[in-house]
Order: structure tokens, then sequence, then C-alpha cells
């Protein structure tokens, strides 16, 4: 893609203002190449986190209701909500936040409700519902746990595409048109500095002869 | 003939922007780890004002790996991953010889610091990362630009 020339004076200040501004573009390219490659190194840790933690979700489910179903299959349906209907969780999420280069994501935990008994009559119900309560549990977990992957996930994404957006701007558009502008003045000059060459030759040439 | 300035404006504004958010979320001072696992909450305040939490389960496995007291008290949290000029490396500034230990028993490898630091490579920064992630925290150093 040919490069649009800086429309600026053809004078020596102008040059030196457009080396100064070449650098400080240079430096803003390191910054964000270097912020670019974490995030992205981030963002492909947490996909494979995701991967990870969805595969565990959609096992520990599966777990949960066989041992469920077979809790009902041995209680019997009536029976096992009645139990049930008196059981009350309070899990308790704690919500904060991280930040990874510059983009803040969330941070979830679940931590124990205190109660160290789940509600349920001991005397009238088996180990299968303890079991069955116990996956319950355990897919609360994987829930919380891909939650906070999945909007890391979106939230790295996001900044990825933007800081991407800044790279492309000054690797192919800022940057280049700056080196074709000194360029062009460089030789601008130089081409100034023949002519006078020339002239001086010229009047050189004619005081010689008068 | 436009005027320059404006552009200028807008790149050093761009650099001293990027330089900030990159670095917004250093702590302003970091805690001990002791003094973390008593906390119900435990985090640290970051330089933009806003808030650093720790998981519980990371503290629980950093404690676990020294098991003294003493030397709980000695590790600040969190961790700070320092990014200089060379893209490929990161250095684990060590204040004590607490880190170090953390840091070869989380990658499973000896590992000498120097100057103060410890430098691992890319692959080794994302399995610390991947086990530590709320214990660590990015630094992007002004060596960056040289």
């Amino acid at each position: 893609m040919p490069q649009q020339l800086i429309k600026v004076r053809p004078t020596k200040i102008e040059l030196v203002k457009l080396k100064r501004r070449l650098k400080l573009a240079q430096r803003v390219q390191k910054i964000v190449k270097d912020r670019l490659s974490i995030l992205t190194m981030e963002f492909l840790q947490t996909a494979r986190e995701t991967v990870e933690a969805k595969r565990k979700l959609v096992d520990a489910f599966s777990a949960a209701y066989k041992a469920l179903s077979m809790a009902t299959g041995y209680h019997g349906y009536i029976a096992l909500e009645k139990e049930l209907i008196a059981t009350e969780a309070d899990p308790k999420v704690v919500a904060g936040s991280r930040n990874i280069a510059g983009v803040r994501i969330p941070s979830f935990e679940l931590r124990g409700n205190g109660k160290p008994m789940r509600g349920y009559n001991l005397v009238d119900t088996s180990s299968w519902l303890d079991h069955a309560a116990q996956l319950a549990e355990k897919c609360l977990e994987a829930t919380i746990e891909i939650a906070e992957l999945q909007r890391s996930l979106e939230l790295l994404g996001m900044e990825i595409k933007r800081t991407k957006r800044i790279t492309n701007a000054l690797e192919y558009i800022i940057i280049p048109g700056l080196q074709v502008t000194i360029k062009y003045l460089n030789m601008k000059f130089e081409e100034r500095d023949r002519e006078e060459k020339g002239r001086l030759k010229r009047v050189k040439v004619l005081v010689a002869r008068g | 003939m436009p005027n320059s300035s404006p552009y200028e404006k807008m790149l050093q504004e761009c650099l001293r922007g990027e330089l900030r958010v990159v670095n917004a979320g250093l702590p302003r001072s970091q805690k001990r780890l002791s003094d973390l696992l008593h906390e119900e909450y435990p985090h640290v305040i970051c330089s933009d004002g806003s808030t650093h939490f720790f998981k519980r389960k990371e503290l629980e496995h950093l404690a676990s790996m020294i098991n003294t007291e003493e030397q709980e008290a000695l590790l600040l949290l969190p961790m700070l991953i320092e990014l200089g000029s060379n893209q490929a490396e990161a250095a684990i500034i060590c204040q004590t010889d607490v880190e170090e230990k953390v840091i070869s028993k989380t990658l499973s490898m000896p590992l000498t610091p120097k100057q103060g630091r410890i430098t691992i490579y890319k692959p080794q920064l994302a399995l610390l990362r991947k086990k530590l992630k709320t214990t660590t925290q990015y630094v992007f150093s002004p060596k960056i630009l040289e």
C-alpha cells in the first residue's frame, strides 16, 4: 500500500519534529505490542481453561443427575421431595476483580455457607442422597468457575481487538507515513543542496569570466 | 498547512495512556501472606484505586509450600512479574529467598535470582500464571521503552 505523505513545510525544523514524532510512535508501538503479546498469552490460557472447565461442568452435572435419579429411585419421588423441601442452602459467592495488563476481569470464589449439615433429616434419608448433594455442590463450584472464565475470555478478547487496531494503525499507517515523509524531506534537502552547488558553480564561472 | 502539534499531542497522550493503563493494576503496597490469610476478603488496593482480590485457595496453596510462619511473614503479595525490553523473557522481582522457593516449587525447577530478579521464559510464565493467577501481577517496566 503506498504511504501517504504528511503535509508539512519542507524545513529543517519540521524534519526534526517529524523525527521526534517517529521515535515517539515507535515507543508507543513497542509498549502496545508487548501488551498485546501478554493479553494473547492470557487469552489462550483462559481459552484452554474454559474448555477444561466446560468438560468438568458437563461431567459434574451428568454425575449429579445420575446420583439424584438413584436417590429418587431409592426413596421415591414424594418422599425425596418432602425431605428436600425443608433444606436451605446459603452459599456465599465472593466477587472481586483483578487486573491483567490493564484489563479488569472478574474473580469469583465460592465459600461454604458455614453450616455443617445440609438441612435434610439424616435418619430418614440414605447415603444416596448425601452423594447426590455432594455432587450438586460440585456442580455449583464448576458453574462459578465457568462464569469467571467465560467473562474473562470475553473481556480479554475485546481488549485484544482494541489493542490490535492500535498496533495495526501504528504499524501500517502512522509509522510508515512518518518514515516516508522523513525520506521525502531528506531527498528534498539533498536536491536543494545540489541545486545550490550548481548555482554556485555557475556564479563562480560568471565571476571568473567577468 | 496543518498544525503538527495536535498530532504530537495525540501520540504523547497515547503513550502516557498506555503506560497508565498497563500499570493500573499495580498494588499501592504489597501485603504479607500471613496477613492476607487472616483477612476475610483478602485484597490489595491498586494504583488506580481499584481492588485486586486474592483467591483463598491460592493463598492456602502458597502457605502449604512454605510451612513456617516466619516464611509466610516474609512473602509479599502479589508477586511482581516485570516485563522488560526483551519480549521473550520476564523477571520476577525477589525481595527475599521465599519468592525464589515458591517459584521454584511452582515451576518444579531450580532457579537462581540475579540482582534481585528471577528470569523466566514465556512458557514458564504461562505455567506460573496458570497456577498463581491472583497472587502474581505484571509490571511494565520503563526499560520496555529502551
